[in-house]
């Protein structure tokens, strides 16, 4: 099977949480594309737009950690550019999220008839995401080398992630003195301006964009940094 | 995978040091190194450490330390000139394995400052830098990727790699499936193979077959006419037949370093010293008591007109003052070859029986002395030697105190190659497995081969019969 994994994944899970929400929870989203009644396939695509930020957010940091305990021999017996080793799961993760959105674009196509155009701006939201994902990777990767149990909480502080984030529900849907905690989560922009993209035909909100984007390289550059000065002790510790 | 072409593992020469031809000589240099680690006695120390020191530096109290440090490097310096070979001894813990790997940079010293010049391809440990789930196949383009050769590269040389490691179908299997003698020799191909300046082996040789341990070696000594070896061993035969130099490091610190010869003795006295505590190396100077009256026979004289390759070896006398050691409950007094009339040889005939004794004073009471010799040629590799554990095992010669010992050991002499020999003799009190050295002279008598008929090998044997026919044509 290999690769049809990778798409055969992301729409049982469509279905899925299609089902779950819509028909057992009977929840609605409170919006609609234009034009149109809000379908449970509407919800479902909204959902899934959260469910695959988050997915590629959580995939990579879940795994890093790990990444240079599991190298060991990179580590110990070759001299090893060692930071590529984040690089490489966000690859992967990343080729993971594309088949998702591709999953996403062409059930989008069938239930509403065509596509929104500014869904041309995908790249745009998602590179800072990137940047920032990565910029974490390194720092857990490290972080998870010398503190063993940074592995063992990660998981939870991912899933803690997904549940603050916009993804099960709309932002509107919270009392007033949450948003600002919701609105510190870094998914939920990027959750925010996807949805915008791909399903509300919105053009992203550049000038939050620069922002969020200026943080995310600062962000990534720290992890890069702090990677690289760890990185000299590994070979001690493992 | 990888098919990243910059030489990660080379620190490339700097112009401004490549212009120095003083500079360029030198392969590896270190300078005051120091490694210690940080030893826990709980995982949750490590924490403790890593937080409170700096919270009590900010409180302005002295931090406390959760950790006792190992030292495995304290100031080692040392220099490699390009086209050495150095051989690395010392016993397990002694902190080989660590200056290989900092002289590799997977570990970061300290203190101190490593120069490397040229490109370095390292054999650390078993199996090497292979991720386990790859195939061979991969590993090997992953491997040589890592030190420095483009995919094209590997692509080419591929044919000889697979060759050289010779393992058949297994290198399409992912690595995780194969012995440990598969992984070694797969890695040991690689480096083979990589055009490296610098090999640094750590052992890796111990685990292959005989026949793959024969292929290294002559690869090595091709690649030492050129390159530069650093290699770990515990086995000292190796360092003083392959070494053009030696080091051996005991507890952190570089104890000695000079001629493999030298240091690999001085090795081994130190493991004899290990095993029975009190230690007394003294250079033992004693007067010989060889029997003047007997006359010195030139035994070559026999065999003057015989032939013109006939083997003769020049005896010189038992040298009182070589290196010794020994708890020195007996002292070996004489040491001497001696013919069928038991007059003392100062030549010696290869294929010619001979006799060697050895004389010994005890100077303690002796429950079970043994005494043995073996003969080294020039590069200290053993070619023979016995001892008189097996004719004394029912009945142990018991000596008292002041008493003289005197063993003799009649053989034929094998035909030597032209060259350097030397007789190292000891005596000892126990059992072949269990004794104490009393008395062990290094090379106590040198001999020298002149000129040989040895065709090829170690030692020559004297052939019974040669013959060449030619059998003619059954048809």
């Amino acid at each position: 099977m290999g690769l049809a994994w990778s798409l055969f994944n992301p729409i049982l899970m469509l279905a899925v949480y299609t089902f779950v929400f819509s028909v057992v929870f009977k929840a609605r989203w409170g919006a609609t594309v234009a034009g149109g009644d809000e379908s449970k396939a509407q919800f479902a695509m909204v959902l899934f737009v959260g469910l695959i930020v988050h997915g590629l957010f959580a995939e990579v940091l879940n795994r890093a950690p790990t990444l240079v305990l599991n190298n060991a021999n990179y580590v110990k017996k070759v001299v090893f550019p060692l930071e590529i080793l984040p690089v490489v799961s966000l690859g992967a993760a990343l080729f993971h999220c594309l088949a998702s959105l591709v999953v996403l674009l062409v059930a989008f196509a069938i239930f509403n008839g065509h596509l929104q155009l500014t869904a041309i701006f995908i790249p745009a939201v998602i590179l800072p995401l990137l940047v920032l994902t990565l910029g974490i990777a390194w720092m857990l990767a490290s972080l998870g080398t010398y503190l063993r149990d940074v592995g063992q909480t990660i998981g939870l502080v991912t899933t803690i992630l997904m549940f603050l984030a916009p993804v099960f529900y709309p932002i509107a849907a919270l009392p007033d003195e949450f948003r600002p905690f919701i609105m510190a989560n870094p998914l939920t922009f990027v959750i925010e301006q996807i949805r915008a993209v791909v399903i509300w035909g919105n053009l992203p909100d550049w000038e939050g964009l620069g922002v969020y984007t200026m943080a995310a390289v600062g962000v990534g550059w720290a992890g890069y940094a702090w990677f690289q000065k760890t990185r000299k002790g590994f070979a001690d510790v493992i | 995978m990888s098919s990243s072409d910059t030489p990660l593992v080379a620190t490339l020469v700097k112009p401004e040091e490549a212009a120095d031809s003083n500079e360029d000589a030198v392969a590896i240099r270190v300078r005051s190194l120091r490694k210690g680690y940080q030893i826990y006695d709980a995982p949750r120390d490590r924490l403790k450490q890593f937080l409170w020191p700096r919270l009590q530096r900010l409180l302005g109290q002295t931090p406390k330390q959760y950790y006792r440090e190992f030292l495995a490097l304290k100031d080692i310096s040392l220099e490699i000139k390009r086209g050495e070979t150095v051989g690395i001894i010392g016993r397990n813990g002694s902190g080989k394995s660590t200056l290989l790997q900092v002289i590799c940079g997977t570990l970061h010293p300290n203190s101190g400052d490593v120069l490397v010049n040229g490109r370095v391809a390292a054999l650390l440990e078993l199996g090497s830098g292979f991720n386990p789930e790859f195939t061979g196949r991969e590993n090997v383009y992953m491997n040589a990727g890592i030190l420095g050769l483009t995919q094209e590269q590997t692509a080419a040389r591929f044919a000889d790699i697979e060759s050289f490691a010779d393992i058949g179908d297994f290198i399409d299997q992912p690595v995780k499936t194969y012995s440990s003698g598969m992984s070694v020799r797969l890695a040991f191909a690689v480096i083979a193979h990589v055009d490296a300046d610098i090999l640094v082996i750590d052992e890796a040789l111990a685990v292959g077959d005989a026949f793959f341990t024969q292929k290294c070696m002559r690869f090595l000594r091709t690649f030492m006419k050129t390159g530069t070896v650093l290699f770990v061993s515990h086995d000292t035969a190796s360092v003083r037949s392959l070494c053009s130099r030696a080091i051996w490091l005991e507890k952190a610190e570089l104890l000695r370093e000079g001629s493999p010869d030298d240091v690999c003795n001085l090795y081994l006295e130190a493991f004899y010293e290990a095993q029975q505590g009190r230690h007394t190396t003294t250079k033992m100077r004693t007067a010989s008591l060889q029997d003047p009256t007997k006359p010195w026979k030139d035994q070559r004289l026999e065999f003057l007109n015989l032939s013109n390759l006939r083997n003769d070896l020049q005896v010189f006398s038992f040298d009182t003052d070589a290196a010794s050691f020994g708890k020195g409950g007996a002292r070996i007094v004489s040491v001497a070859f001696l013919d069928k009339e038991n007059a003392p040889l100062t030549w010696v005939v290869g294929g010619e029986q001979i006799t060697l004794q050895i004389r010994a004073l005890a100077l303690e009471y002796l429950t079970a002395p043994i005494v043995g010799f073996f003969v080294k040629d020039r590069l200290g590799q053993t070619l023979f030697g016995d001892n008189t554990f097996l004719n004394t095992r029912e009945q142990p010669k018991v000596c008292e105190e002041g008493m003289s010992l005197d063993a003799e050991f009649t053989f034929q002499m094998p035909i030597l190659p032209a060259g350097d020999y030397s007789v190292s003799v000891a005596i000892a009190n126990g059992t072949e497995n269990d004794h104490v050295q009393h008395h062990w002279i290094h090379d106590a008598m040198f001999f020298k081969s002149q000129s040989s008929s040895v065709v090829t090998g170690l030692v020559g044997i004297p052939m019974r019969h040669i013959e060449l026919r030619v059998v003619e044509r059954s048809a």
